[in-house]
């Protein structure tokens, strides 16, 4: 239903000259030279070396273990064991609970029971990480095998094994939303379609794994870390208290990170180990993720069972919807926690009044579950836009037209769903005829019948979908017991030059906030951007924020620039005013010139108000010394990106094999503050979707609750030459809700691929009613599809999740 | 992952290398290209106490051809393979099956002689030269033996080969008007296959095929040429009730496992249809090259 | 035979002898040794292709090299192109293409493109995919890599360019 929500009045700042423009990055001068500080590019003197001895089981109980030989191997100067740990430390805390959950302990090492392959129970630190690993190979453990249970939905059976008895059981939180009477919609519809779909176990796969040094000073007790992290000062936070120290003695600096996406969202056990070292040793400790540890500790994502029901009217409109899904969360809740968006997002941009989903997280022997690009977006979009397709061809309407008839049409938003967001504003069928236009969906279809004569089968399939970003303020995220709000902060403080420095807390991680950033305070300042100087990711210099996911870094960033560097115009010009004996309103800054807009030989460089500032030597009778500002942003709203997704694919009916001949993306960001860095995160987020669609899963063998696919050869992340080319466009819709009118952008290019490439595979087959209950899609579960719809039931009736490894 | 420590030492020739082999037997490890056993000793899956380079041994990377043959010493890199104008023009099938092996880095560094002692079941080395029915020249402590390729493997990684001896050279025969094609299902670019079928055949009169050679992989524990599927589709002009037999053969021998690449349900599937594929491009390439 | 032996090693150059353990990877040998931190190590397995430098001119993974075998050859890394000042056009033409984002894999890709203009300097839109298969991104899609490449090669293609010698 339409809400009237007041939208806020979006920043009017003056004009914005350098906000719109493909800037060249500022990270690249270092990073093309291969000049990057990433954390392992460190060495520090004296530094030593961790390395982990992991459960090599789901499930043990670790009877003893003998760590002699180890402590004797030259080279070697410590180890530490679970009970030491448990007895040091606390908890690790939950930066984002789970609504009325409870959950268990999260534990920097695994002491009498590991639950995962993968799981601490024993770290040594050496000269090199060489001689630790040996060190590790030498260290005796009598482990106890225990029963485990590696699917989500039999961990919820009653004879299911328990991970944690404390909890009596394996569900560790159950939260549903209603809205209108989805029984009687579902009731009056002409046609309802219900599957039981199953979402693979991905993972984000950076190519810089996780890395951290600690190093602890004796005497003034401070505490320094250098981490491969999205988020220093909730890092900075969590180790003060599992370390039972203050936050004022830990420094926290995530300099160049290679890449995050969701899974360097705060402490991990291995830096809360590596400061127990360095607190022991007195020295420098540096522990590097190698890619096997990668695989069996680094948060995994997105594995989750829906069960989904859409109903239709006979004249194609939407009546009904319940998707209720079960989470993987994996052995422990990991800090950040599994997504909770695939509620929140269910119904999509549709018109959809009459809705229920619920959600259960279920744990399993398996490594936790976080926060992945997309954030429970992905899972949600497959699921809703595959079934609409086959809901419209089942009644013989076109599925676009059907998303024609159902999107929400911008006169209607505000619009709160049935999930509970309130979308803002758009024009989703905007960007739908956009992405069909692109595609040329006509030229498309004539070909289609061309080559049908002929023996060939392509297909076209489309997905719309709106993504959620940032959160709706820091006072909701209280209120939902985070650790964290919604904000950002910067500081910017000018120097004598005329230039400025910005700090911020945001570590770079691929994301160029540096040069967006320096942007949007370059143009408030009046400056070249190449005289903002951006430092990122030290606690020790940038003031409190949160850090940088969600899509929300540009959003809540962006106004924490513009308001500071807001801050620091107004003096300067108050200053400049002093100094010319002008009237403030009259001044402007252009080029690093403060003019006077009505006498333009009257004019002072930037540089001389700074320093007239900075030194104190000449300020109005009212101000104070210094040319500075720190400024938060809390956004008053989370705000909606949104687009359409169209695939062309083949399809070899008898192999299965198919090709991805092109896919076309448009989407909507709002403002594009840097349009060359908003497609690249599109095209990189595309990427990603297209390897958890067709290529990416961490399968368990279900008897032995092995990993199977827990190394690079067998977890296949797409190279340049397995994917297709993407054609990106965009409208601009501007945000009613942010600054700028911008809205998030990071995730968009994950959300959409899966269903669209399903979709344009099954448009293919048509009048074959195949449908996919399991990703990623691979020429095999193609044929297998192919052999269910033509041997099995009619389309769209719950049928059997089988097949061997698929 | 670092590897457990090993002493190394270098080889200046084949008989050094195999002396070294004899002195510590089942310690030593020979690296060449390294692509495949500098994983192992990363993850210390294989912990040899010495590790013997072999690539300064000289001229093991020579292609040398005569009038019926084409041997390659065993240090040669894929690249090299890829890039010589003798063996484009004589053994295509070998340039086209190099070409799917891993990347360029990859290519720049694995050896054939390391791909036919390595044995990857799903190799297209091993695949292609049993296609061309290759044989491979052994040193051992007590001289060379040559071994054709359909007798060098014994299991999936599992060669004939000694603990002291190593591979010094691969000999593939020239047979005017032998053509050749390789067809397979990956799932990404440069992986292992999931299933592959490499065929050759000689053209004939009358638009016939002899010694006809269908060599698979991926339907079972290691690559293999399927002898039965040879004698039905030799003498043949490829047809399709020929080709059908054919696959027959095949499926008659095949003997797949589910893995997590791949179902042993859908592997069967597949041999049919990519076996038909190969056999059919045989075809097309004779009629594009005009005989 | 050793577990620790002396090498002699050319890196962009220069010899650096040093005495190392014979299990110690060239990737780790160049960055912790030499402090040549540019090349990237990802997973050791060879297949992520962060540590692609050049050995003899030739782009190979150096987490599967050790630093023993390269005593005798010429070892290039990223670091070669920091000739001076200005960037290398190769370095100038992934700027402009905002061909990287996070920059981890940055420098195997510029190493394995540099080769390209000697080894394949003219390859179609697919033979390019094929030879930047070896490098993985996680962040940008390979879509402005592919670009940035294409056009430097053509830039270096150019026959007035190559005759006068060109640029490395």
């Amino acid at each position: 239903m339409a809400e009237t929500v007041a939208p806020a009045k979006p920043h009017s700042p003056p004009d914005l000259v350098w906000v719109g423009l493909s800037l060249a990055r500022k990270e690249d001068e270092r990073l093309v030279r291969g000049l990057g500080k990433f954390v392992d590019d460190r060495d520090l003197p004296g530094m030593l070396h961790m390395a982990v001895g992991r459960c090599p089981f789901p499930h043990a109980r670790i009877r003893g273990i003998n760590v002699t030989a180890a402590l004797r191997m030259p080279g070697v100067e410590g180890v530490l064991l679970g009970a030491d740990v448990v007895s040091r430390t606390s908890p690790i805390p939950v930066l984002r609970p789970l609504p009325d959950a409870r959950v268990p302990p999260y534990r920097a090492m695994a002491s009498d029971v590991a639950r995962f392959e993968g799981e601490p129970v024993v770290s040594v630190v050496a000269s090199d990480r060489a001689v630790a690993e040996d060190a590790i190979g030498d260290i005796e453990i009598d482990w106890d095998p225990l029963p485990a249970v590696v699917d989500a939905e039999q961990a919820l059976e009653p004879d299911a094994p328990v991970l944690h008895p404390e909890l009596g059981t394996n569900l560790v939180a159950a939260n549903s939303r209603a809205a209108g009477d989805v029984e009687a919609a579902l009731s009056a519809a002409e046609l309802v379609i219900s599957d039981h779909i199953r979402i693979n176990r991905v993972t984000g796969l950076p190519m810089e794994g996780r890395a951290v040094i600690a190093r602890y000073t004796r005497g003034v007790g401070t505490l320094d870390v250098w981490s491969s992290t999205q988020l220093p000062h909730l890092v900075r936070w969590q180790l003060a208290r599992v370390l039972g120290i203050s936050e004022s003695k830990i420094r926290v600096v995530a300099s160049d990170v290679g890449g995050a996406f969701g899974l360097k969202l705060g402490l991990y056990p291995e830096e809360v180990l590596a400061c127990l070292h360095s607190m022991d040793s007195g020295r420098p400790v540096k522990w590097v993720e190698d890619r096997l540890e990668h695989f069996r500790m680094t948060t995994h994502a997105r594995e989750a069972v829906h069960r989904i029901e859409i109903g239709a009217t006979r004249d194609g409109s939407i009546s009904g919807m319940r998707d209720v899904y079960v989470v993987d969360a994996g052995a422990y809740n990991s800090p950040f926690g599994s997504p909770m968006l695939s509620s929140l997002m269910f119904t999509g941009p549709y018109r959809v009044e009459d809705a229920f989903v619920e959600r259960r997280v279920a744990l399993t022997n398996k490594v936790p579950v976080g926060a992945y690009r997309g954030y429970g977006q992905p899972e949600s979009n497959f699921v809703r836009e595959t079934l609409i397709d086959r809901l419209a061809r089942t009644l013989a309407i076109d599925p676009v037209e059907f998303r024609r008839r159902n999107l929400l049409r911008p006169e209607e938003l505000p619009w709160k769903t049935p999930g509970g967001a309130v979308y803002d504003s758009g024009d989703y069928g905007a960007a739908l005829e956009r992405a069909l236009a692109l595609v040329g969906a006509d030229a498309v279809r004539e070909r289609q019948r061309d080559l049908r004569e002929r023996g060939r089968r392509i297909g076209l399939g489309v997905a719309c979908f709106v993504e959620m970003t940032g959160y709706p303020g820091s006072a909701f995220l209280g209120k939902h017991g985070a650790a964290f709000g919604a904000h950002e902060s910067v500081t910017i403080r000018m120097n004598r030059e005329g230039g400025c420095d910005l700090y911020t807390a945001v570590s770079h991680f691929g994301q160029s906030t540096e040069t967006s950033f320096a942007q949007v305070a370059a143009s408030t300042l009046g400056v070249h951007p190449d005289r903002v100087v951006v430092h990122s990711g030290d606690t020790g210099s940038a003031p409190h924020n949160t850090g940088s996911f969600a899509s929300r870094t540009t959003v809540a960033g962006t106004g924490a620039v513009l308001a500071a560097a807001g801050q620091v115009r107004e003096k300067a010009l108050r200053v400049a005013a002093h100094l010319l004996g002008r009237d403030a309103a009259t001044l402007e800054i252009v080029d690093g010139i403060v003019r006077d807009t009505e006498d333009p030989d009257v004019g002072l460089p930037l540089a001389d108000v700074a320093t007239a500032a900075i030194t104190g030597h000449r300020l109005p009778p009212d101000d104070s010394p210094g040319l500075e500002s720190t400024a938060y942003f809390d956004p008053p709203a989370n705000t909606f990106g949104y687009g359409t997704a169209a695939a062309v694919v083949e399809v070899d009916p008898r192999s299965g094999e198919f090709t991805v001949e092109r896919f076309v993306l448009v989407h909507d960001c709002g403002t594009e503050i840097n349009p060359m860095i908003v497609k690249g995160q599109i095209q990189g987020g595309l990427a990603q979707g297209f390897g958890a669609a067709m290529f990416e899963e961490l399968v368990y063998d279900p008897d032995s609750g092995q990993l199977m696919t827990g190394t690079m050869v067998d977890y296949l992340m797409p190279t340049a030459a397995d994917l297709p080319l993407f054609e990106v466009d965009h409208t601009e819709v501007p945000s009613p809700v942010t600054p700028l009118g911008v809205r998030g952008v990071g995730e968009a290019g994950t959300i959409p691929v899966a269903a669209t490439v399903a979709n344009a595979i099954c448009d293919a087959l048509w009048p074959l009613p195949v449908a996919f209950r399991r990703l990623p899609l691979t020429p095999e579960r193609v044929w297998r599809a192919i052999r269910e719809a033509e041997q099995g039931p009619r389309a769209g009736a719950p049928q059997s999740n089988e097949g061997a490894v698929t | 992952m670092k590897p457990a420590s090993f002493s190394y030492v270098r080889a200046g020739s084949a008989h050094e290398a195999v002396r070294l082999l004899a002195e510590r037997p089942g310690e030593v490890r020979l690296l060449a290209g390294g692509q495949s056993l500098v994983p192992l000793l990363n993850m210390r899956l294989v912990r040899p106490a010495v590790l013997v380079d072999i690539n300064r041994i000289p001229d093991m990377d020579r292609v040398a051809e005569t009038s019926d043959e084409i041997a390659i010493g065993a240090l040669t890199r894929y690249s090299s393979i890829e890039r010589s104008e003798a063996i484009r023009r004589r053994l295509p099938l070998l340039a086209e099956g190099v070409r799917l092996i891993g990347d360029r880095q990859i290519r720049n560094r694995g050896t054939i002689g390391g791909a036919l002692a390595h044995g990857d079941p799903t190799g297209e080395m091993p695949l292609v030269a049993m296609a061309l029915g290759a044989s491979v020249e052994i040193l051992g402590p007590g001289g060379t033996r040559e071994v054709p390729i359909d007798e060098l493997y014994l299991g999936p990684y599992t060669t004939a080969l000694g603990p002291d001896e190593m591979i010094t050279r691969v000999r593939l025969p020239v047979i005017p008007g032998r053509i050749g094609a390789i067809e397979e299902q990956a799932r990404r670019h440069g992986d292992f296959a999931v299933v592959a079928v490499a065929a050759t055949g000689v053209k004939e009169a009358g638009g016939r095929w002899g010694e006809v050679r269908v060599a698979v992989a991926g339907v079972g524990p290691y690559a293999f040429v399927c002898g039965e599927a040879g004698t039905e589709l030799s003498g043949t002009s490829l047809d399709e009730s020929s080709v059908e037999r054919g696959i027959r053969a095949c499926l008659a021998e095949a003997d797949p496992r589910d893995d997590a690449r791949a179902s042993a349900e859908y592997r069967l599937h597949l041999l049919p249809i990519l076996v038909r594929r190969a056999l059919n491009r045989l075809v097309s390439r004779r009629g594009a090259l005009g005989g | 035979m050793a577990e620790h032996l002396n090498v002699l090693v050319r890196v962009n150059g220069r010899d650096y002898s040093r005495s190392v353990p014979a299990r110690l990877s060239l990737a780790d040998f160049l960055r912790h040794e030499l402090g040549l931190y540019g090349t990237h190590v990802g997973c050791e397995q060879g297949v992520c292709g962060m540590c692609t430098i050049l050995l003899d001119g030739q782009p190979v993974k150096s987490c599967l090299l050790l630093a023993a075998q390269v005593e005798g050859h010429e070892v290039t890394t990223v670091e070669a192109l920091n000739q001076s000042e200005e960037l290398h056009p190769l370095q100038r033409a992934f700027t402009e293409a905002h061909a990287l984002q996070c920059g981890f894999c940055t420098p195997g890709f510029l190493m394995t493109a540099f080769a390209l203009a000697d080894w394949n300097p003219a390859p179609s839109q697919a033979e390019l995919r094929e030879e930047l298969a070896g490098v993985l991104c996680r962040c940008t899609g390979y879509q402005n890599i592919l670009e940035a490449v294409d056009g430097w090669l053509r830039s270096v293609g150019r026959p007035t360019l190559r005759d006068g010698g060109g640029d490395g």
